[in-house]
């Protein structure tokens, strides 16, 4: 009892970060029909952005969160001006290979930079620290990290819903041509889902950073469990990516107490499945 | 009898035949053959030479991919997969067994066909980002599988018993020996795509990618068209692994099943240009001198990934700037000389 | 019956868009299918071609059952169709678009070829044969689509628009292929408009509906004069005004 209590817990926790990362992706898939392989490694360039403020500058991981927020803000917006725009214009195909050539070239820019070799960090008010209740102990990064992931899309649904921005970030992902001849400038619409998307990878990462090893290749591992979660929870679907994050954490946590070496494999499997017997996923139409 | 007599001889025709092709690119072909057929005679260092037996069967690995992603548009990242059961099925049955590697090639073609079938029908009901991400995942699941398992020798890889003689039996032989074994796969190969770009299935395929809706209505059965493509592609891909295995000598799922194997195999064509016979070639061309080269280059000073960031930023160029790769901007410098000239 | 429908019933997660239609052609017919937008032509046309599974209801072909065959099979079957919006292998140049067509029936590449061009000749595009379809005008491509369409050598050939986009004089050349065509393939055509001008002129039997259902069926002539079918056009005051 206790256990499956704590492999459930753990695995809503993890849950809450893969749905965090899936965030952006299927905000940028919702806007403009594009996979963005290199989702991932915004997400590792976040990580390493928290590295390297809180090292060098020797602040808080926690503080160097809003940096790292517009680190991976500017790299969407980058990403979209300087590549992206160009895909659209092509067919699927380029898209797919744009955005995983991009993955290739960011991830090995880094190794370049930084080196192959994996680093961590130490200090920090949340790091390696846990709470204990009656049958288990969490980290608390993981907990802060869960924490701030619901912080995140309650704020991001709460800007696509309610506010006049997200309304135009609505109108372009229905019909970009309509919302075009409206007034609304899709080209930055796009630009924003971009941005917004980069952001919230690159806070994932900040905060992953807390508890986890930071190598140029993390990418990889998140990117597919990404791809899992957005397509669970249906492509362009925000509120499906949480639940589908929770989901694919429970999986993970659960095979990975029995088989821990191919409890990736599960993860493959579960997108696999899901794709072929509900093309729109769990939540969408 | 008389009409399948004629009919053989159509199909030797159009495989051995090139006639419907500009004078230009015969004439250059026929150069590059020449020149791969010399070249151990060419250049006497080895380095050259491994290089151009990984440009060959790169080259080949591309031309299975071609039909599959270039003539039938259906961007598939796992053909890795493929290759690793190729690999692993000629690297365990010579271990366990000393099975002769022609057995072994047809059993690795059996597994990669017969997996594929099974995982063809779910699958092709997917489309563009949805069936791209699909292949990538069941070739990582056979990765994962096969790293867990013991009995494909899991993380350790397979080592293959060496031969004290060169041997037809096994395929061992020495760098020369391995350049002319993997330049008859890829001329085997490379005719057998000479004859499937002419074959009605070639334009059947070319109309279910170009439309699927219109070649239905032309009495095409779409799915079928695209399973079938992709149970070739994958044969091809496993006769690529059987020739890894015996070219290395070792295989374990982290070289014949890494996504980053896909990868290359995919960029290959697509770079070249997807969809026409010359890309895959033009492709392997470009990459592996470029990875073997550059890449040995700049590791050997430090600077360790710099050739997969040259590969990313051509990459990134060829998908914003000409999807149809190289061959795509020959072909359009050529229209555009054909309209100065008109 | 050549071809027949029996109380087709199409629905697209509850919004209705064939109603219980019926109707039947005989061979060597040309039958024009009108209504306004929404009224569920189209629909009736991917129905009959396999491209939607009828919710309920038949379709017959030459006295075959033919309900919920997929699209190929219809086509094997001797239905050709063109398309609203115009769907080119864009790759493949014009000739090789028909030669696919031609590869229904026909295995070997060279008779195919032939094939095709002689069928791009009925249709007056012999020309533009090594062109690629996306570069010439959308009366050009309606052509095509047309030539590649009888190139499966159908027996019922159904043309969703096939005058659409295109100017009167071009409306003309096209009603006279089609006539030829006709006649020289013994084809039964059935085809939909918006242009009442090319519907009324062509087809010997006129169906109209509206909101999914037949409301109307008879010559041209007879059909101009129906109230339902001015009501449905037009709107309530017109049939009440006249």
């Amino acid at each position: 009892m206790a256990l499956a209590a704590e492999i459930t817990a753990s695995g809503i926790l993890m849950g809450s970060i893969f749905a965090l990362v899936a965030l952006g992706l299927t905000l940028i898939f919702g806007v403009m029909n594009v996979v963005n392989f290199a989702h991932g490694e915004f997400l590792m360039i976040g990580m390493y952005s928290a590295f390297l403020i809180s090292t060098f500058l020797s602040i808080e991981p926690l503080v160097s969160l809003p940096f790292v927020a517009v680190v991976g803000f500017l790299l969407g917006i980058i990403t979209y001006y300087l590549l992206i725009r160009y895909l659209l214009r092509g067919p699927m195909i380029a898209q797919l290979f744009g955005t995983f050539g991009l993955m290739l070239f960011l991830r090995y820019l880094v190794m370049f930079i930084l080196g192959p070799n994996p680093r961590v960090l130490h200090q920090g008010v949340l790091i390696g620290k846990s709470v204990s209740l009656s049958w288990f102990t969490f980290d608390i990064s993981k907990l802060a990290a869960a924490g701030f992931s619901i912080l995140l899309f309650v704020l991001v649904s709460w800007m696509i819903e309610r506010t006049k921005l997200g309304r135009a970030l609505r109108a372009t992902s229905i019909d970009a041509e309509a919302a075009g001849y409206m007034g609304i400038d899709t080209e930055k619409m796009n630009a924003l889902a971009w941005g917004i998307g980069g952001a919230t990878a690159g806070i994932a990462g900040g905060l992953l950073a807390n508890f986890y090893y930071i190598t140029p290749t993390v990418g990889m591992l998140f990117i597919m469990i990404a791809f899992a979660t957005v397509a669970l929870g249906g492509f362009g679907s925000i509120r499906g990516a949480f639940i589908a994050g929770l989901i694919v954490g429970l999986i993970m946590m659960v095979a990975g107490y029995y088989l821990s070496q191919i409890k990736l494999a599960f993860v493959y499997l579960a997108y696999f499945l899901v794709v072929v017997l509900r093309p729109r996923g769990l939540f969408g139409w | 009898m008389v009409g399948k007599m004629k009919a053989v001889v159509g199909v030797l025709k159009d495989t051995f035949s090139f006639n419907d092709l500009p004078l230009s690119e015969r004439i250059a072909f026929a150069a590059f053959l020449v020149f791969v057929f010399f070249f151990p005679w060419i250049v006497h260092t080895s380095y050259p030479r491994v290089v151009m037996i990984r440009f060959l069967l790169f080259a080949m690995y591309g031309l299975g991919w071609n039909l599959i992603g270039g003539y039938g548009g259906q961007v598939d990242l796992g053909q890795a997969k493929n290759v690793g059961f190729g690999a692993f099925a000629t690297a365990l049955m010579i271990t366990w067994w000393g099975v002769p590697f022609w057995i072994t090639v047809p059993v690795g073609i059996t597994v990669a066909v017969v997996e594929s079938f099974a995982v063809a029908y779910p699958m092709f009901r997917l489309r563009g980002h949805y069936f791209a991400i699909a292949t990538l995942c069941v070739a990582l699941v056979w990765q994962k599988l096969f790293l867990f398992w013991d009995w494909t020798g899991g993380a350790r890889g397979v080592e293959l018993p060496i031969k004290s003689a060169p041997n037809f039996t096994y395929m061992q032989f020495g760098t020369i020996g391995y350049h002319y074994f993997i330049f008859a796969l890829f001329m085997a190969e490379f005719l057998f795509m000479n004859w499937f770009r002419k074959s009605k299935m070639s334009y059947e395929l070319q109309a279910v990618r170009d439309n699927e809706d219109a070649a239905a209505s032309l009495g095409i059965n779409v799915t079928w068209t695209k399973v079938k493509t992709y149970l070739i592609t994958a044969a091809m891909g496993a006769v690529g692994g059987s020739f890894y295995a015996v070219y290395h000598l070792y295989i374990d799922p982290r070289c014949v099943m890494q996504l980053d194997l896909s990868i290359l195999i995919a960029m290959t064509a697509m770079v070249g240009g997807a969809g026409s016979i010359w890309g895959p070639i033009l492709g392997a061309a470009i990459l592996i001198p470029l990875d073997m080269y550059l890449g040995a280059l700049l590791g050997g000073m430090g600077f360790y990934g710099i050739d997969f960031i040259i590969y990313a930023l051509i990459i990134m160029v060829i998908a914003a700037r000409e999807p149809r790769g190289i061959w795509g901007i020959i072909e359009r410098a050529r229209r555009r000389g054909y309209v100065l000239r008109g | 019956m050549f071809l027949e429908v029996k109380n087709l019933y199409k629905e697209f997660g509850g919004v209705v868009a064939n109603a219980g239609v019926s109707f039947g052609l005989e061979k060597g017919e040309i039958v024009g299918l009108i209504g306004p937008n929404g009224a569920g032509k189209t629909t009736l046309f991917n129905c009959i071609a396999g491209y939607y599974k009828p919710t309920s209801g038949k379709v017959f072909f030459k006295d075959k059952d033919i309900t919920g065959w997929p699209a190929h099979r219809t086509a094997r079957s001797g239905i050709g169709r063109t398309f609203q919006i115009i769907r080119m292998m864009e790759r493949l140049t014009v000739e090789e678009n028909v030669m696919v067509g031609a590869f229904c029936r026909i295995n070997d590449r060279e008779r195919a070829r032939r094939d095709a061009q002689e069928i791009l000749e009925l249709v007056n595009l012999e020309e533009q044969a090594n062109a690629h379809p996306t570069e010439l005008p959308i009366a050009t491509q309606k052509r095509i689509e047309l030539a590649r369409a009888l190139a499966i050598e159908p027996e019922l050939l159904t043309l969703d628009e096939i005058a659409a986009g295109l100017n009167p004089l071009e409306t003309i050349q096209i009603i006279d292929t089609l006539r030829r065509i006709h006649k020289e393939k013994n084809l039964t055509l059935l085809l939909t408009e918006h242009v009442m001008q090319f519907i009324m002129r062509i087809s010997e039997r006129i169906i109209v509906m509206a909101a999914g259902r037949k409301i109307a069926e008879g010559s041209p002539q007879e059909v101009a004069r129906k109230e339902a079918v001015i009501k449905a056009y037009l709107g309530e005051k017109y049939a009440k005004g006249k």
